[in-house]
């Protein structure tokens, strides 16, 4: 706060401190629980961000957005100017991190229901600036103007065409403009470098806002908070040395890998090399190049996949109008969490699958065949997860108690998920114990085999496990019958 | 046993020393940037150790020797591997 001061310079100090506030807490302070590295995913992001910012501006300094003098300039940095490769690098990897920071953050955010009630807005705000981010990824690919991102990019507007008439015209005049290859790269290098940026930091203000109104959420696991856990620590020095050696920690990561790992570049684009080169996107969207690439979306069917992408962002933008139950404790949410986490393993499946299969037509079965066999291994293992902790004595909410109804299903629900997981689990051993019969060892077949296996060992686990949990085991099988009729019921000790 | 608190003049100095170094650098080429990355990831990761130390005690909370042997463990290889880019 201001003070009285004496002398010249003194009263100046203070005429600038009543104005600008330099000594006033400006930003609230922090619980002591929130020091944890799980708490500033967001702010490592935006430290990620920073790091891009002044890399970025950096190469601006050499780079020319033109088709003839990209792939050039972006060649001279790396191989003539002092830390030019060094700055590239560190680009690279910081916005590869920036991307994975945000999606963590996201996920978080999600398992621990910072979407509910008051922070729904900031929810939404951060979902804006996760696709703002993704644009970041899709604009400044093309820039180096490779044969490998000019031939992606080229791909990703291709299936603009698709969108509806409104959207695709929209987005075509947003990108493209005119057309040809000189306005595509400078349209791409005015999003990158002034749009997207002006964007990111506008919506950052406002997350920062709501920040500032809410507070820091409380934790939804571990102990109740005591009041050591809950005393304030002010923003600046502690939170700010804090959070410095956190982003300081973040950063040698980052260079460590930039020095291992340097960048090098794939041969300038030319349209004959790119007829020779199959187009794969970065790794962040190699998830819905797997669907695009779904027989059943190939063609006609090219809307409906780019139609499943949409509803998937909408749905993860309105998660706070459709979660709207009370409790933000993982114990207390099973369904969502479990959602969560099939949807996780999902993005896995579909980003390494569409990593090792580039511009290769998955057949409709085999692609429903492993995602609905990924969202049983998961589902089950979320189960058998909650079961377990339940078990252990989990403090069991009221809104856990069941009824009768509420038992049937879900003894049914668990008995039609773990057999038709079993016959998946089955259906691929064999499956893969043929391949290797006819067409001999391969690391593909074995890798198949072990996972199917693994899978049934899970499956046959659970059913085991979930026998076990309901007394079927050694009872009658009158009993059994009466038990998979009634379920459990609010008095049985789940 | 060796004091937590006096360590970090150790730190410090390491900070000290890999800053005086990356000024003289002049890194073109993957060797010499590689070189200059390693150095600059050792200066930053004492940082965060220092800023560990300082948090924790003045926050009057026990600070942990294992946390702090991780990050001198890290920076030794993080010297040692300035060895192999040269």
């Amino acid at each position: 706060m201001t003070e009285a001061r004496n002398g010249r310079w003194g009263r100046l100090a203070a005429w600038f401190d009543t104005r600008l506030g330099l000594t006033y807490p400006l930003l609230r302070p922090a619980p002591r629980y929130s020091i944890n590295p799980f708490y500033w995913l967001g702010a490592l992001t935006v430290v990620a961000f920073l790091i891009q910012g002044v890399t970025g501006m950096m190469m601006m300094l050499y780079y020319v957005p033109s088709p003839s003098d990209a792939f050039s300039s972006t060649q001279y940095m790396i191989q003539s100017v002092y830390y030019g490769r060094f700055l590239q690098t560190v680009h690279l990897y910081t916005a590869y991190a920036m991307i994975m920071l945000a999606f963590m953050h996201m996920m978080r955010s999600y398992f621990v229901s910072v979407h509910k009630k008051p922070r729904e807005l900031m929810w939404v705000v951060g979902m804006v600036m996760g696709f703002v981010t993704l644009g970041f990824g899709f604009t400044g690919y093309l820039l180096p103007w490779t044969v490998v991102s000019k031939s992606a990019t080229d791909v990703g507007i291709g299936i603009i065409d698709a969108l509806p008439r409104t959207i695709s015209s929209f987005l075509t005049f947003l990108i493209i403009g005119a057309g040809g290859d000189a306005t595509e790269l400078l349209r791409f290098y005015d999003l990158h470098v002034v749009v997207l940026p002006a964007a990111l930091l506008v919506l950052l203000t406002v997350k920062m806002y709501m920040l500032e109104a809410h507070g820091i959420a409380e934790p939804t696991t571990g102990p109740p908070i005591d009041q050591k856990a809950s005393r304030s620590l002010p923003i600046f020095p502690d939170v700010t040395v804090y959070l410095l050696g956190l982003a300081a920690m973040f950063g040698s990561a980052m260079l460590l890998i930039s020095a291992i790992f340097p960048l090098s570049l794939p041969p300038e684009y030319s349209p004959q090399l790119a007829a020779q080169l199959t187009a794969q996107p970065d790794w962040y969207f190699l998830w819905i190049y797997q669907i695009l690439k779904i027989s059943a979306f190939e063609g006609l069917g090219l809307p409906a996949a780019l139609g499943l992408v949409t509803l998937i962002f909408v749905a993860l933008l309105a998660l706070p109008f459709i979660d709207r139950g009370h409790s933000r404790r993982i114990a207390e949410r099973p369904i969502f969490v479990t959602i969560g986490l099939i949807f996780i393993g999902e993005l896995f499946l579909l980003s390494y699958w569409g990593l090792e299969s580039p511009g290769q037509v998955i057949p409709t079965y085999e692609a429903a065949l492993l995602i609905v066999a990924i969202a049983l291994l998961v589902g089950d293992c979320s189960f058998a997860l909650y079961t377990v902790m339940g078990a252990r004595g989990a403090p069991k909410p009221d809104s856990e108690k069941v009824s009768k109804t509420q038992g049937r299903f879900r003894t049914a629900l668990a008995f039609v998920l773990l057999i038709s997981g079993g016959a998946i689990a089955i259906g691929a051993s064999l499956n893969a114990i043929v391949d290797l019969f006819l067409y001999g060892t391969s690391a593909s077949s074995l890798v198949q085999l072990g996972l199917s296996t693994g899978f049934l060992g899970i499956v046959a686990f659970s059913t085991v496990f979930f026998m076990y949990r309901m007394e079927l085991a050694g009872a009658s099988l009158k009993r059994r019958l009466d038990w998979f009729e009634i379920g459990w019921s609010a008095n049985d000790s789940r | 046993m060796i004091p937590v608190r006096r360590v970090v003049a150790l730190f410090l100095l390491l900070q000290l020393v890999s800053t005086g170094y990356l000024w003289t650098v002049n890194a073109i080429g993957t060797v010499s940037e590689a070189r200059f990355a390693v150095f600059l990831a050792v200066n930053l990761l004492s940082f965060s150790i220092v800023a560990y130390i300082y948090t924790h005690d003045k926050w009057g909370e026990a600070i942990a020797r294992g946390w702090v042997l991780v990050g001198a463990l890290g920076l030794v290889l993080l010297l040692l591997s300035s060895l192999y880019f040269s």
